[in-house]
């Protein structure tokens, strides 16, 4: 028997910021206002655009180009750097109003967030007026200038494409009443999760639209279209049942680092190295954790990409000991080649509980003890007062950012 | 046009109990005053354990970024712009 659309009253609620860094300098300089701006990792020309304003928008920029592009398109746009200590202060003073409203708030990135009314849900409650009021409050108490989507629906996935419905400042309800009346007006790239390659698998499977979609049989969906699972969360998701409201466990810590100055000098990669293992094991030691797993990436500049991993022996949390072994892995590369970015990670994070005793001490308690007291010292001071000799010099190399997503 | 600077300003700043707000009224940068006509953003950051108010204002004509240190009680002009192109 086939299962029924969602007839639910919809109680997800997604609430996301337009071109939230740009609007974000908006809000803090009135002189960029209604004017194109971007927000771009660096400001030189071949910078990536990470946010391009509302204006900036209209005039064809997205996020992803580069700043020679967007000035190829309007020669006057102006370029900002992030300011990632505002941007995290909007978002929590987002997510402040938002636990007014509800005890399960999931960020779901640095400006987006869904606000499950579940927990505290009755019939009187009208999500669309809350909706409307916290549109309000984003203003009076964030910043006239900012502007966010609401959307709200059954389940998250729902509530994320009636958030996309009428950007800027849209506010839209997807229930079961007019579930089929929006599918009719967009097209699958619409729907979030569907890219032109699955686009393409689905137009290939006789799908041209998301109506199709929503009309195609679990099993069809399963077996034929995405040959797992996923077709029956698809079949699920498509009709307003949740499906999204997993937590996912951190698995491992990360940093990574495009180069400004793209080189093959080992040296010059080492003390990048080591800053991102710095990074990286300030994080892991702030949780608490061990790793004993280590992973480099290096992509090259004829965007080759090469990249190992190594399970380790031991447990460590050190920043010494993780470029230690970091480096290991980066004397492992063919040959050496122009990087263009770097990235590092460590696995396998446990609470080193069962660590077993060295018969000859190499210092490896000592080393842990240093770390967490130059920990303390950066705590105090500031991040990188005291560094590695290596560190020296790199103020202003691998600066503070914002990573997309969770 | 955007200039990142660190000088250190002289600032009025005005508290208005009825009103509630608490906002720099004037600066003096470089020997000239800026009276001030909008407070565009504030937050707070912390450099270790310094706290350190960040204000973003207007004086109508310039957008300054200046911060005010807890610890030590110093204004500082962090950044000067006027919404123009570089």
């Amino acid at each position: 028997m086939d299962l029924q659309i969602n007839t639910a009253p919809p109680t997800v609620m997604h609430v996301d910021l337009n071109s939230c860094f740009a609007t974000v300098e908006q809000q803090a300089h009135p002189h960029l206002r209604g004017k194109p701006v971007v927000v771009a990792a660096y400001v030189t020309d071949k910078g990536c655009i990470l946010s391009p304003s509302i204006e900036a928008k209209k005039l064809g920029i997205k996020t992803g180009m580069r700043v020679y592009e967007a000035k190829q398109i309007y020669p006057n746009v102006i370029v900002c750097d992030t300011d990632p200590d505002m941007v995290r202060d909007v978002n929590s003073k987002l997510m402040k109003i938002f636990r007014d409203y509800s005890p399960n708030v999931i960020p779901k990135s640095i400006d987006e967030a869904i606000i499950d009314f579940a927990p505290v849900f009755s019939n009187t409650i009208d999500l669309m007026k809350i909706g409307r009021e916290i549109k309000d409050r984003v203003k009076k108490e964030i910043g006239e200038w900012i502007l966010c989507n609401v959307g709200i629906s059954t389940n998250r996935f729902l509530a994320k494409l009636a958030s996309s419905l009428h950007k800027p400042d849209g506010l839209d309800l997807i229930d079961h009443k007019n579930l089929r009346q929006i599918y009719s007006s967009i097209k699958l790239t619409d729907l979030h999760g569907i890219n032109i390659r699955f686009e393409y698998r689905l137009n290939s499977n006789g799908i041209k639209n998301p109506i199709d979609f929503l009309q195609a049989g679990e099993k069809f969906l399963k077996k034929n279209v995405f040959k797992s699972i996923s077709g029956y969360y698809w079949y699920l998701r498509l009709r307003g049942w949740e499906i999204d409201d997993y937590r996912s466990e951190r698995k491992s810590f990360g940093q990574e680092y495009s180069l400004k100055e793209k080189t093959s000098d080992p040296e010059k990669l080492k003390r990048i190295i080591m800053k991102l293992c710095e990074k990286m094991g300030r994080r892991l030691r702030q949780s608490g954790q061990f790793a004993s797993g280590v992973h480099l990436g290096i992509l090259y500049h004829d965007h080759a990409f090469w990249h190992k991993g190594k399970k380790l022996k031991k447990s460590i949390s050190s920043t010494k000991n993780l470029f230690e072994e970091i480096i290991k892995l980066f004397y492992l590369q063919p040959q050496a080649q122009i990087v263009s970015k770097i990235s590092v990670s460590c696995f396998s994070l446990n609470q080193n509980d069962n660590q077993q005793l060295e018969l000859i001490d190499m210092g490896g308690e000592k080393v842990n003890k240093i770390s967490h007291a130059l920990d303390k010292i950066n705590n105090r001071f500031g991040e990188f007062t005291v560094v590695p000799a290596i560190m020296i010099d790199m103020k202003d190399t691998v600066i503070d950012r914002i990573a997309f997503g969770k | 046009m955007r200039e990142k600077l660190f000088e250190k300003i002289s600032v009025i700043f005005s508290y208005n109990a009825e009103k509630n707000t608490a906002i720099p009224y004037k600066i003096r940068w470089q020997l000239r005053d800026y009276f001030i006509k909008k407070l565009a953003y504030h937050h707070k950051a912390y450099e270790g354990r310094e706290l350190l108010h960040i204000f973003h204002v207007t004086d109508g004509n310039l957008d300054f970024r200046i911060r005010f240190n807890t610890e030590d009680l110093n204004w500082i002009l962090e950044e000067v712009s006027d919404g123009s192109p570089d």
